[in-house]
């Protein structure tokens, strides 16, 4: 560790020096406002899902106005992963102030470029993105990788948003005011980067598509919400998009390249990206006018990476989420149709499910199982902010089919699900559960006490 | 057995069910409305704007006729300049207007006074106003000129008038809150819909669990006969059908509600799914067809109408405040290719909904014109109607109706009301629950309670200022609070109004004015029957001569001019599923339209309060009563 210190210590002046003398810039190309983007010898965009560094030989933060680009916190050992505040008044960021500091999140107030500390932990705080409220969320380094917490721009009222068994990375904040995170696929197990959706309470985690087949071949990240409301991120060597409609992503079709995600949507239309030729080339800082065949360069540095480009302009607020959470430490689930999954029939129908969750070591512990009705319901109480999982069983207590991946339900969360895997386009049939008329009551696989409850259909 | 017999017999059982639940509904007879109190009619109506509600071209095309409900009168506008030719009043907030067959005839239904006016399409000028029933709100002419079909909201039947004289020939039992008609292109059918799901014609003891159905009436126009009722499964709210100018496609635009399952949250769908039933030749078995996508909600389908080359169907959304155009060639080749139900797959629509357009706010009636190029628009809540050039799939022009400079307090509350853009991705809005400001008839299993307890029957929104406290509970003490925090999480579950808004909206709510009761006689007047039951209901000593504690007497709980006192009270009718026995005392206000009753629904109608939910007089000492004086009872009720 310390060798890498100062290696990373050694590298950063030189990475400086290649700022002042290798900048290229058109100023007939630049975007309508400020532009902050994050230069670096190396980018590394998936190495924070492994809990790695994503910027292994130093990094800064470059205004560009004009064709012209200064560092913005030049007095800093390292910045990264800008995001303007919805007025556009202040920045907020990662940032080591000294080489031996880790990554704490940071503000920037632009009128006068006074800068303020938000997070003050031991581990690394990267990725802050605003909140509505005057909140923000920044995945936070802890013993299972990075989380998501929410606190408050003050950097006090800390809420620990995700509760996975790897590494979480948020992405974008979306209209609607969920949180768009990347995590691997499946869910805290896997290696593949995927996206997932979360409010910003921590409550309601899930994909947001359920396409993973395809997808997981090479994974999907760095995704922003365009002004329609689609999401446009990094699918492998190209460009893809969620738009509302459908249930399975739609190709870009762009110029070859590598695209380095995080897009930026300009006022008049075009894209802003950080693209490469190969893996041996540097990102620049492009426009592309989606539809044609042309990239058109507008920032290039010899040497160094030009990555997460934000544009330093107002916009909208998204809608903030009321957190509805009960005062509880646990959570009630609720399935409608265990049966009904994406991954086909049923070779037999279940008669429990099981639920198992992760403790502090990592291990796997069963909680209990609880009945599966005739209609494929089941209703149980879980342990709230916990790794946790199902598994559907025969009435041999066989494992019909279980979850692959750990998601986890905050405390006092009340969550209903159509099935055990059926994706967002999947609304629920008007029936009442058939659990619920049996009993309102949960069955408590809340632990520690393991409990095995029978008599399903 | 062959899917014409299972259709075959899933009409028949329909119908029979449909009979059933009419004979529960039509037990009393509604009185002619007695407008007594006609300041009540005028509360809560916002002076000078023009509301348009319905548009119609006329057969020439060349002038566009806009019913405007709040200013009570029908414009007409040339079709070319969109001025205004000539404003012709009519009755109270007409809702429903049509053409005779030969175009030379406007009839208006006026759904508060309970009348319709004819006007003379050739001297713009009222001939004549008739007395029809109640709630008229919508009307059509046979194509012979000799009848006319009104559906009346309140009475869910169907009037037979003379189309010369306005005399009533027939009454046809419909779906309980029958509100639109409209007759197949050669006018040998009249298709009716309801706003309100039929109740249950049995009982289960799950009634209030039940998933709610409609129907959609067929009546034989030559015979004036009932001939079909299509059934409309899961759905509860029903509004405009249109056909295919060829008439083997019809398109009904309604509500997929999903009040069974818990709300615990909105997105997926999980509070309303928005869709469209086609039937008719092309289709064979009716099926059920999603507007809405994962992310973006096509909110309260109301208006329809079918391209002349039946290359596209134009639905408007009220909540959403746009209009969505499907490519019937790809919906056709969506439905052969995908066997079975799709309704509940939020990307079903990507295959066939081609645009989205935004028009103005609370978007209801649309009008094509006969060579398919425009569609005009009412946007009842900003006075407008929008012109969308359907080559070009927007809107090209907006014209403007009467409408004063500045948006009032009022005004924007009921904006408020009406708009679905408040909920999380645009899901639902008040409107969903309280359609045209009342109810639905549908019970809610709401989050916060846990789920599959504490089943609500939703309340009736007329006149509920003073009321307070609200929620059956009693948990809420005021409007604000009501609509205000609670609303936003657990039903909006998405940041909502500034407190601006939300007084705007608590003073729209407060303002909602009751409808004319139409069981309440002139002047104060009781019928017999109804006098007796307000006797029974002031009564202190039973039939035994024992005497009834006050607490249990009808006007203890339910004094006052609303008949609550605004208290809480155990009247034995708590069920297993339900946190706490105390409820509050709803107001009687027009308790006769807001079946089904008791705080979670389980009482289908009222005489079942008390003939199935009160063996132990807690609700009332009324164990003694015979049927006969029951009824009387319930007779007086139904004035309040």
């Amino acid at each position: 560790m310390k060798v890498w210190s100062r290696l990373v210590a050694l590298v950063i002046p030189f990475a400086m020096l290649i700022f002042l003398c290798g900048f290229t810039a058109n100023p007939t190309l630049q975007p309508g406002a400020p532009v902050i983007v994050t230069a670096s010898p190396s980018y590394q965009p998936l190495a924070a899902l492994r809990g790695e560094e994503r910027f292994p030989l130093g990094a800064h933060l470059l205004m560009v106005r004009d064709g012209v680009a200064q560092p913005l916190v030049p007095d800093f050992f390292a910045s990264a992963d800008a995001s303007v505040s919805f007025d556009a008044s202040h920045v907020t960021f990662a940032g080591r102030e000294r080489a031996n500091d880790p990554w704490q999140v940071w503000e920037l107030t632009l009128s006068d470029r006074s800068v303020r500390r938000v997070t003050a932990t031991q581990t690394d705080a990267i990725r802050p993105l605003y909140l509505p409220d005057d909140r923000i969320v920044y995945a936070q380094r802890g013993s299972l990788g990075f989380q998501l917490e929410a606190a408050s721009i003050d950097g006090s009222a800390v809420l620990p948003l995700t509760y996975l068994n790897g590494s979480a990375i948020p992405a974008n904040v979306l209209h609607d005011g969920r949180i768009l995170f990347e995590s691997t696929f499946p869910i805290g197990s896997g290696e593949s980067p995927e996206m997932y959706l979360v409010y910003s309470d921590g409550s309601g985690v899930e994909s947001y598509r359920c396409d993973h087949s395809e997808a997981s071949k090479q994974g999907r990240w760095g995704g922003r919400q365009l002004a329609t409301g689609d999401v446009v991120f990094t699918h492998g060597k190209s460009l893809a998009k969620f738009t509302s409609p459908l249930a399975t992503e739609i190709a870009i079709t762009a110029p070859p390249a590598q695209y380095a995600g995080d897009v930026v949507e300009t006022a008049e239309g075009t894209w802003l990206l950080s693209v490469r030729s190969n893996v041996g080339r540097r990102y620049t800082l492009v426009t592309w006018k989606p539809g044609t065949k042309s990239l058109q360069t507008i920032l290039a540095m010899d040497g160094i990476d030009l990555v997460q480009a934000v544009l330093v302009a107002a916009r909208t607020k998204p809608n903030r989420h009321p957190t509805a959470l009960h005062d509880w430490t646990t959570a009630n689930l609720l399935a409608l149709d265990a049966r009904q999954s994406r991954d086909g029939v049923f070779d037999a129908l279940p008669v429990t499910v099981r639920t198992e969750m992760k403790d502090a070591n990592g291990t796997a512990v069963t909680l209990g199982t609880a009945p599966v009705e005739a209609d494929g319901s089941f209703f149980v109480k879980v342990p709230g902010d916990k790794p946790i999982r199902f598994a559907l069983l025969d009435a041999k207590g066989v494992v019909i089919r279980e979850e692959h991946g750990w998601f986890w339900a905050r405390r006092g969360e009340q969550r209903i699900c159509v099935g055990c895997h059926v994706g967002p386009e999947r609304s629920p049939e008007n029936t009442v559960p058939k659990v619920l008329l049996r009993s309102t009551t949960p069955v408590d696989l809340s632990g520690p006490v393991q409990i095995t409850a029978t008599g399903g259909h | 057995m062959s899917r014409s017999a299972q259709v075959g017999i899933s009409t028949a059982i329909a119908a029979l069910c449909a009979v059933l639940l009419m004979a529960i509904l039509s037990k009393s007879t509604v009185v002619r409305a007695a407008l007594s109190e006609p300041s009540v009619q005028s509360k809560g109506n916002v002076a000078g704007f023009a509301s348009p509600l319905e548009v119609l071209l006329s057969p020439d095309g060349g002038r566009l006729y806009v019913l405007c409900q709040e200013s009570d009168s029908v414009k007409v506008l040339n079709t070319r300049s969109f001025a205004v030719i000539k404003s012709i009043a009519v009755g109270h907030l007409p809702r429903g207007f049509s053409f005779s067959h030969t175009g030379d005839r406007l009839y208006v239904t006026n759904s508060w006074d309970d009348s319709l006016s004819v006007i003379d399409t050739h001297t713009l000028a009222v001939v004549a106003n008739w007395p029809v029933g109640a709630e008229p709100s919508s009307v059509v002419a046979d194509n012979s000129g000799k009848r006319l079909y009104v559906a009346n909201r309140i009475s869910n039947d169907i009037a037979v008038l003379n189309a010369e004289t306005g005399d009533e020939e027939a009454r046809l039992l419909a779906g309980r809150g029958s509100s639109y008609l409209t007759a197949n292109p050669d006018g040998s059918r009249i298709y009716a819909t309801h706003v309100y799901p039929n109740p249950p014609a049995r009982r289960s003891g799950l009634d209030n669990r039940m998933p709610p159905e409609s129907e959609i009436t067929v009546i034989d126009a030559a015979k004036a006969k009932v001939i079909e009722r299509i059934p409309l499964h899961r759905i509860a709210g029903v509004f405009h059908i249109a056909f295919s100018s060829d008439g083997r496609l019809g398109v009904a635009a309604q509500l997929h509600p999903k009040n069974l399952v818990p709300l615990a949250h909105v997105e997926h769908g999980w509070a309303f799914e928005d869709t469209l039933t086609l039937f008719g030749a092309d289709i064979g078995t009716p099926i059920e067809v999603p507007l809405d996508e994962m992310e973006r909600y096509a909110s309260r389908p109301f208006g329809v109408a079918i391209a002349p080359d039946k290359s596209r169907i134009y639905i408007s959304h009220g909540g959403s405040e746009i209009v969505t155009v499907v490519d019937v060639a790809k919906l056709m080749h969506f439905i052969h290719a995908h066997a079975g139900p799709f309704v509940q797959d939020l990307s079903a629509s990507a295959n066939f909904v081609i645009a989205r357009i935004p028009v103005g706010r609370n978007p209801y009636g649309v009008a094509l014109t006969r060579d398919g190029r425009r569609l005009f628009v009412a946007n009842r809540l900003d006075d407008t109607v929008s012109v969308i050039d359907t080559r070009l799939n927007r809107e090209v022009s907006k014209i403007k109706l009467d409408s004063p400079a500045k948006v009032s307090p009022l005004r924007h509350g009921e904006q408020t009301f009406y708009t679905s853009k408040y909920s999380f991705q645009g899901q639902f809005g008040c409107a969903n629950c309280h359609i045209d400001s009342t109810f639905d008839g549908v019970q809610w299993d709401l989050e916060p309670d846990g789920f599959g307890r504490d089943i609500v029957d939703n309340r009736l929104l007329e006149d509920i200022r003073d009321t307070e406290p609200y929620k059956w509970n009693g948990g809420n003490p005021d409007i604000p609070t009501e609509c205000g925090p609670r609303t936003e999480k657990y039903f909006w579950r998405s940041q909502t109004y500034d407190n601006l808004t939300l007084a705007d909206l608590s003073l729209y709510i407060r303002s909602i004015p009751q409808r004319p009761n139409r069981w309440r006689l002139a002047h104060r007047q009781f019928t017999d029957s109804q006098d007796r039951g307000r006797v029974i209901f002031s009564r202190t000593t039973d039939k035994f001569g024992t005497a009834i504690p006050e607490q249990n007497r009808c006007p203890y709980c339910h004094s006052g001019a609303k008949g609550t006192n605004q208290k809480s009270f155990d009247v034995g009718t708590r069920k297993a599923t339900d946190n706490g026995a105390l409820l509050d005392t709803p107001q009687l206000t027009n308790i006769a339209l807001t079946a089904p009753y008791l705080h979670d629904g389980s009482a289908r109608t009222l005489e079942e309060i008390w003939t199935v939910y009160n063996a132990a007089d807690k609700h009332g000492r009324t164990n003694d009563l015979s049927k006969d004086e029951l009824n009387d009872l319930i007779e007086y009720l139904r004035t309040r």
